[in-house]
């Protein structure tokens, strides 16, 4: 069990969320009766992340990944089954976990509102004990590789969003844990930003050997970063393997991308024509008959170029949601 | 042993961590605090003004006795608040400030974490109830305590401290299970202990069931020994009286206190009432 960075097996959220309908009697009759309803936001997900991979986690919004990661970080206490990280049982506090994972959420803040971003810094020295003649140069370098040395001496409410976020990753990483969860980091970040983030990520995990549970709505910070994704929706576990593989299972067609010789022309008799820019022309085709509908472009029309592709990652994941694959 | 004393260490740098932190905030807002501190100031004043006001209505007492008694109660009173407020904070603040899911994952165990946080308090607490007395005493009313023994009624404030933080650490749990009406009900144990405490009137006017809930109350021995300190002139020596109370309630309500937050913690661990939405 141990040698997996994450271990979690039959895991199990359950809250109990308060409900009733609108208007002043309502109001009234929830005094005496409260009603809630049960919602079971993780249902018996198991996986294992090893040490050093990096992991897409994957759904739509309430989904249950940000529980499941808070559930990892002992933050929520499991209503059941089985969750260790780096051989603890999270909700036990113990100080070696705690003092090895980092938690990012991009849309919470660890770095004080008021203060520069070095006054928190200095907070986690003494909090994570790290020795002085260790934090120094951890920090700065950090500090460096996201190029924020202007930055970290303002109050952080000053800084912007991209800015604040590079300053609440450093803060994060400057015990150098082994395991990081990375919910949503690059959210509301512009391109450039986001690029930056993904490359820091793929670097530390490169260079410290990191274990990285990541989830993002954004399939450029998965492509880039995530060999294997899982996915999760209504807090069950739809997929878990190869980033790769999820087209193969989950899409029924591919696409096929072909210029000709002689320009437009309709190609609807081979499949269904989703795009055309320019004189290139892409065409939906199922799964199957992939091979054949190339075969026949080929050797019935004046192919200049032509390739085939499984469709976008965001396609996929969509038809994932829709889809729910069934047991 | 010896990584026994490196824990140990390791946990104080932690803790001083969390009071260096706090200091760094109190700097960020000194211009708020000393706006606040005026607000102080003339609440202390409008109570002193009451034994001035019996003296007029032709009331006979010891005016100069009667305006220390309600000082000492006053300031004692402005201090309890100071290390309520920091002490509800710990869990209050950092939910505004959405820091609370990071400070509650980091590796410092709940006991330091609360302490850092109560040495912070019983520190800018007392320079500030050292402020509050010299104000409004001397500046203001130019009151004459010739014999006041001000070192050991200082030594009683720091003793009672302790208990005051383990009933803060009770209170202090409350934003964590009610995150919107939390804070408001850690008035009730505040109120509780005013009324009780003699903060401003003899304990011996109160009803038979108050007078039993003040003697498990600190804030009963901590005016007691300040005000035999100050207006009697007592040595530490002799407040042993108020001494004693006070370590032994002290004992039982740190722990306690801890025990509750724990408590507290793992309902909202269990009910996802750490974070402020979504």
């Amino acid at each position: 069990m141990s040698e997996h960075a994450v271990h979690v097996d039959g895991l199990v959220k359950v809250f109990d969320v308060p409900e009733r309908e609108a208007g002043l009697a309502a109001a009234a009759k929830g005094l005496v009766r409260r009603k809630t309803r049960e919602v079971r936001a993780v249902d018996e997900i198991s996986f294992t992340v090893d040490p050093g991979e990096v992991v897409g986690f994957l759904g739509p919004n309430g989904a249950g990944k940000t529980t499941t990661l808070k559930m990892l970080s002992g933050l929520l206490y499991p209503s059941g089954g089985v969750a260790r990280v780096l051989g603890f049982e999270p909700s036990k506090r113990q100080r070696g976990f705690l003092s090895r994972i980092t938690l990012v959420m991009g849309n919470r803040n660890q770095l004080q509102w008021d203060l520069p971003a070095l006054d928190s810094y200095e907070l986690n020295r003494a909090i994570y004990r790290i020795p002085r003649e260790r934090f120094a140069p951890t920090r700065d370098e950090l500090i460096e590789l996201l190029d924020i040395g202007d930055l970290v001496r303002k109050p952080v409410r000053q800084l912007s969003l991209g800015e604040r976020m590079k300053a609440e990753i450093v803060g994060a990483l400057l015990h150098q844990p082994q395991v990081l969860f990375l919910d949503e980091p690059t959210i509301g970040l512009d391109v450039t930003m986001q690029k930056r983030i993904r490359t820091f990520v793929a670097d530390y995990n490169e260079r410290y050997g990191a274990t990285v549970l990541l989830t993002s709505h954004y399939m450029a910070d998965v492509e880039a970063l995530c060999k294997r994704v899982v996915v999760i929706h209504h807090g069950r576990i739809l997929y878990d393997g190869p980033l790769a593989g999820l087209a193969d299972q989950f899409a029924a067609y591919k696409t096929i991308g072909v210029a000709l010789e002689n320009g437009h022309t309709d190609l609807s008799r081979y499949g269904e024509v989703i795009h055309t820019d320019g004189d290139w022309i892409t065409l939906r085709v199922p799964k199957a008959e992939t091979s054949s509908v190339t075969a026949r472009l080929l050797t019935e029309e004046h192919v200049l170029d032509l390739n085939v592709e499984d469709p976008p990652i965001e396609d996929v994941i969509e038809l994932v949601f829709a889809q729910e694959r069934p047991e | 042993m010896r990584a026994m004393l490196g824990t140990m260490r390791a946990e104080l740098v932690g803790a001083g961590g969390v009071v260096e932190r706090n200091a760094y905030l109190t700097k960020r807002y000194i211009w708020w605090d000393l706006a606040w501190f005026v607000w102080t100031v003339a609440n202390t004043l409008t109570i002193v003004f009451i034994a001035k006001g019996i003296e007029a209505e032709g009331g006979t007492l010891d005016v100069e006795e009667t305006m220390t008694t309600l000082l000492i109660g006053a300031v004692v009173w402005a201090y309890l608040g100071i290390l309520f407020e920091f002490l509800m904070e710990t869990v209050a603040w950092e939910r505004w400030e959405g820091t609370i899911e990071y400070t509650f994952m980091a590796p410092l165990s709940r006991a330091m974490h609360l302490a850092g946080q109560g040495v912070f308090a019983v520190l800018y607490g007392m320079l500030r109830a050292t402020f509050l007395f010299v104000i409004c005493g001397f500046v203001f009313f130019d009151l004459s305590m010739p014999d006041a023994q001000f070192f050991a009624a200082f030594v009683v404030l720091l003793v009672a401290s302790v208990s005051f933080i383990g009933i803060g650490m009770m209170m202090s749990v409350l934003p964590l299970i009610s995150p919107e009406k939390g804070t408001q009900l850690g008035f009730v144990a505040q109120g509780t202990l005013l009324v009780v405490s003699g903060v401003y009137y003899p304990v011996d006017v109160l009803p038979q069931w108050m007078q039993w809930i003040a003697t498990i109350s600190p804030a009963t021995y901590a005016l007691d020994g300040a005000r035999s300190a100050i207006l009697e002139g007592e040595p530490l020596t002799a407040l042993w009286g108020d001494i004693w109370p006070l370590l032994v309630i002290g004992a039982v309500s740190v722990p306690l206190g801890l025990w509750v937050f724990s408590r507290g913690e793992t309902y909202a661990k269990r009910h996802g009432k750490l974070k402020r939405s979504g």
